[in-house]
């Protein structure tokens, strides 16, 4: 059906050209020679095919085109009798003997241009003339084109002259206004009158074939903005409202949305400016299916950007014009959709920030219009929720209308590119509130990464505070929060965000820098026991970070040391904070960087403090972690910490040595005892006394060791056996060479003779080429010693 | 063909929107230019008299619309033109690279007989602003690898070259449409009496 038509669609097309070619070939064939009826004849014939009433206006529009470039040349003849002095007059009463009126009035214009060009005296009343009989084709299409015509023809000839120093025949820029206000108006009601022939169902066909129209009749505002005699000041007076008359009155959406974008495309800015109050007016008397949103949206963008470039004008009040006349567009179109009333908004906000970026209220009053859209919608739709006696109307993430809100939110904070900016927004929180949960921490997200990729530190604890309310979806758990776990993977990253962004909770006075982080801890211990796990480790670095800025003020602040201990206090809070929330690992860890942290400050009673942090870490490693490998790691651990301390007097220091060599030897698996027993073997040489003189007990040194021999002894497994021989022998040699007294070179030789045994015994696999090759590797690092003959070290009677 | 016959010629200027074909026109035809824009709607054209060579022609100058959707009735007024002007700003780009598609959406909607060697000629506009980006030896190599089309830098507000460009735009346009004539002074078809009925008798056999 579809194809059928058009194929039919492309036969009369063609068969219309080919008449139009033959005619056209006669009729220039008969100019040529002279024959002037004649050639009228053929013309006529040939604009006789304008006539049909089955072409689509595409077709219909090829055909028109090819036809009036053929009367190009009858045009050019007659201009050229002219000139040689024929009188025009005559053809002019000649071609209205011409049998249809379509040919007819085709002439006619034709004809009249020339009689206009020969004869500018008639100008005036040639032109109402043509305007007038025009009339006489009332079929849509038809005269659709014909009126194109008598536009395109009268394009050179309209008087442009000014109405003050005008001639009286030959018009001034008055007339030309007149003439195509007029034409306008015509065009205008024929095409609006296609809407309502035919049948209904082909409503959807008519429309579309409107729409192809519409640049014959927006040609008519084109032509208008083309005069040059047509000042801002008979802009405002007469061309507009006239415009607008006929906008308005016609009461066809299709028409009123496509020529209001018209006026905006075709008319410069500085036009727009001086009447823009007068065009919103018109918008709120629109046809209640016009989108009128595109329209205003477009308005505001063009000027906008005219304002950004060219700054003299922003002394209009460009925002206020605007802004009211939304709200009274928005009150008289109750029905406009909310995502519609948004967008508005989001043009607004557009301006706000393009041209008056230091005017932040014209943003807090965009927010506050937006806020109050959806108050009205809360009383009107009753979605509405209860919570903590408070009423929210939430808006569903996804919908169009969280799409424009969020587009909204968006603007700001990347124009500001400063949360701090953001912060002093009276409204923008308010609006935040309007989203439902996952919109709310989209949002969120959104405003923390722009935090972190600018690098903006929140310098107090007021700010702190703000900030904090205003991701709180992020923070604690909200009470419209579904109920279903989302992915771990994304909480993860998402939370670990939330980590990084606590770090530039910060400022430069210590003091303050205090309050911040006792003011973060307050809304991040809510945050529940899955979020802590992210969010207490930054504050407590945060907080040691602090401390060691306070020991360097220690000149300075007369009681740093007060403040030092309250810290810790502070973070042994927190820390304990994870314990409750059933973490081990974590806090172990914390409290040794803390015990860590305390060592390099030597504050009053800083080594009861360590003493206690270091036992929290003790206790944790006793009670909560039980799984070998965690023991092993948080064991060694635990004496990397003490062997690097200074602060603690002896009466602290034995028993936390011995507790350590103790854990170590109550490790359930063999290997991990003998690793952990030859580790402390450091405590007893390299730790230190409170006078930060290493301890250097090289007999207990060795009963580490020799502990070790025996563990390793009782393993079954003859590859980790070896394996564990070779480390320990290496333990041997490191402290043979620090000069421990008690380790004897018969001990080296025995135990390298014991692990060559052993190591002949081994299966061959890959396994055992590692052993020995950490053998092998050993013994060379002795051979070398031997070679070059240190005095200190003497390796004398070491067999390898 | 005739000396005394009129040469009317048809020229199309193409580009994308806001780079400043109407100012061209309206700089080449009534000598002013304007600095606020205004969209151009549908095709419009306006006309000029020129000496090509001791001849008098009228160039139809077809002002067109850059942005798609203000051409909702087609581009049928691109056939019969003579020669095709392609329209770039100089300051944008984007302007540039539209010109390959400019020119074969020409190609194939105006159906000239001879593709290969229609005439074309670039114009690289508002050589006036300070921020250009498109070099002249960039255009001028696009120009060289597309069959040598002429290449011209103009300002239509300060009325660089534009004489000059329309000059070349007539004188090419002029060369083209003494060419198509020789095609269109014969008829279609030529009828001798008695082929009709030979023609139409569809009865078998006619010998």
């Amino acid at each position: 059906m579809m194809t059928g038509q058009f194929e039919e669609q492309e036969r009369l097309l063609e068969e219309a050209k080919s008449v139009v070619q033959a005619q056209a070939l006669q009729m220039k064939r008969c100019l040529d020679k002279n024959k002037f009826m004649e050639s009228l004849k053929h013309a006529s014939n040939m604009l006789n095919e304008l006539r049909t009433s089955i072409l689509s206006p595409k077709n219909y529009y090829e055909l028109y085109i090819s036809i009036t470039d053929e009367l190009r040349y009858l045009e050019l003849y007659l201009l050229d009798e002219f000139e040689k002095g024929r009188q025009i007059n005559d053809l002019y009463e000649l071609v209205q003997y011409a049998g249809n009126i379509v040919p007819r009035l085709y002439l006619l214009i034709t004809v009249g241009l020339v009689y206009i060009k020969s004869n500018p005296s008639l100008k005036r009343d040639l032109l109402k003339d043509l305007v007038e009989m025009c009339r006489g084709v009332q079929h849509p299409l038809r005269g659709l084109f014909l009126r194109n015509y008598l536009l395109q023809c009268t394009r050179n000839v309209l008087p442009d002259t000014p109405e003050e120093n005008g001639d009286d025949s030959e018009g001034t820029v008055r007339d030309s206004i007149d003439f195509v206000l007029m034409n306008f108006a015509e065009m205008n009601k024929l095409w609006v009158r296609m809407q309502h022939q035919g049948h209904s169902r082909d409503k959807e066909r008519r429309e579309k074939e409107r729409e192809e129209l519409r640049i014959l009749v927006g040609t008519n505002l084109v032509r208008l903005s083309q005069l040059e005699s047509i000042t801002l000041k008979k802009y405002r007076k007469v061309v507009l409202p006239g415009i607008l008359e006929q906008i308005v009155s016609c009461r066809d959406p299709i028409a009123q949305e496509y020529l209001m974008e018209c006026i905006i495309q075709v008319f410069p800015d500085e036009f727009h400016l001086s009447t823009l109050s007068m065009f919103l007016k018109s918008c709120e008397e629109l046809h209640p299916g016009v989108n009128v949103k595109n329209i205003i949206i477009l308005m505001i963008d063009r000027l906008a950007n005219y304002t950004q470039h060219n700054e003299d004008s922003e002394s209009l009040q460009l925002f206020d014009i605007f802004s009211d006349q939304i709200s009274s567009i928005l009150q008289c179109r109750v029905d406009m959709p909310p995502e519609d009333k948004v967008s508005l908004q989001v043009a607004l906000m557009n301006l706000a920030l393009k041209c008056y970026s230091d005017r932040i209220d014209f943003v807090d009053k965009v927010l506050q219009t937006t806020i109050d859209i959806f108050t009205k919608l809360k009383i009107e739709k009753f979605i509405i929720e209860i919570t903590n006696k408070q009423i929210y109307f939430r808006v569903g993430y996804k919908s169009a209308v969280s799409r424009e809100l969020c587009r909204l939110m968006k603007l700001p904070v990347d124009y500001f590119n400063n949360i701090l900016t953001i912060l002093e927004l009276k409204h923008y929180r308010n609006v935040m509130e309007c989203f439902d949960y996952t919109g709310r921490k989209t949002l969120a997200l959104y405003l923390i990464n722009n935090v972190l990729n600018t690098r903006t530190f929140i310098p107090t604890q007021e700010l702190v505070e703000q900030v904090l309310t205003m991701i709180s979806s992020l923070i604690e758990d909200q009470s419209d929060q579904p109920i279903i776990e989302e992915d771990p993977e994304d909480f993860a990253e998402e939370q670990a965000l939330v980590a990084r962004f606590i770090h530039l909770l910060k400022s430069e006075i210590a003091d303050q820098q205090y309050l911040i982080l006792s003011t973060a801890r307050k809304h991040l211990i809510v945050g529940g026991n899955k979020r802590i796990y992210y969010t207490l480790p930054p504050l407590v670095f945060q907080a040691y970070q602090l401390a060691l800025k306070y020991s360097s003020l220690s000149e300075e602040d007369e009681l740093w040391q007060k403040k030092c201990q309250k810290i810790f206090q502070f973070s042994h809070q927190t820390i304990m904070a994870l314990v409750k929330a059933e973490q081990a690992e974590l806090p172990l860890r914390l409290f040794l960087q803390g015990v860590l942290t305390i060592g390099q400050i030597n504050f009053e009673n800083h080594e009861t403090v360590a003493y206690e942090f270091l036992s929290q870490a003790f206790s944790l490693y006793e009670d909560e972690i039980s799984e070998s490998k965690c023991q092993l790691a948080a064991i060694t651990l635990i004496i990397g910490v003490f062997e690097k301390l200074s602060c603690f007097g002896e009466e602290n220091a034995e028993p936390v040595r011995t507790q350590c060599a103790l854990a170590a030897s109550k490790l359930l698996k063999k290997p991990d005892q003998c690793r952990a027993v030859a580790t402390c073997s450091h405590l007893f040489w390299s730790g230190k006394m409170n006078t930060n003189e290493q301890l250097r007990d090289g007999k207990r040194v060795l009963d580490c060791l020799k502990k070790g021999v025996r563990i390793a002894n009782q393993c079954m497994d003859n590859s980790v056996q070896v394996q564990l021989f070779i480390e320990l022998l290496n333990y041997y040699i490191f402290f043979f060479e620090r000069g421990d007294e008690y380790v004897t070179i018969e001990m080296l030789n025995q135990l390298i003779s014991k692990i060559r045994d052993e190591l002949a015994n081994l299966e061959n696999n890959e396994e055992t080429q590692q052993i020995s090759k950490h053998f092998n590797n050993t013994l060379s690092h002795l051979r070398n010693r031997m070679e070059t003959g240190d005095e200190v070290l003497n390796y004398e009677g070491l067999i390898l | 063909m005739s000396t005394k016959k009129k040469v009317l010629l048809k020229v199309i200027i193409l580009g994308d929107s806001g780079v400043g074909k109407t100012s061209l026109m309206n700089q080449y035809v009534n000598k002013k230019f304007s600095g606020g824009y205004k969209a151009t709607i549908g095709a419009d054209f306006l006309t000029k008299d020129v000496m090509v060579d001791d001849r008098i022609v009228t160039m139809q100058i077809w002002d067109t619309a850059g942005q798609e959707r203000f051409q909702s009735l087609g581009v049928a007024f691109y056939r019969g033109a003579d020669c095709c002007v392609l329209v770039f700003d100089v300051s944008l780009p984007s302007t540039f690279k539209s010109l390959d598609s400019w020119r074969d959406e020409f190609l194939v909607q105006a159906s000239p007989r001879d593709p290969e060697n229609f005439p074309f000629v670039v114009l690289g506009n508002k050589i006036d602003l300070e921020n250009r980006t498109i070099q002249s030896k960039r255009a001028q190599q696009w120009c060289q690898n597309k069959n040598n089309i002429p290449y011209f830098e103009t300002s239509a507000k300060e009325a660089i070259n534009v004489e000059q460009a329309f000059q070349t735009i007539a004188k090419n346009a002029l060369a083209q449409e003494s060419d198509q004539d020789i095609y269109n002074e014969f008829p279609d078809q030529i009828k001798l009496p008695g082929d009709n009925k030979l023609n139409n008798s569809d009865a078998g056999c006619s010998c």
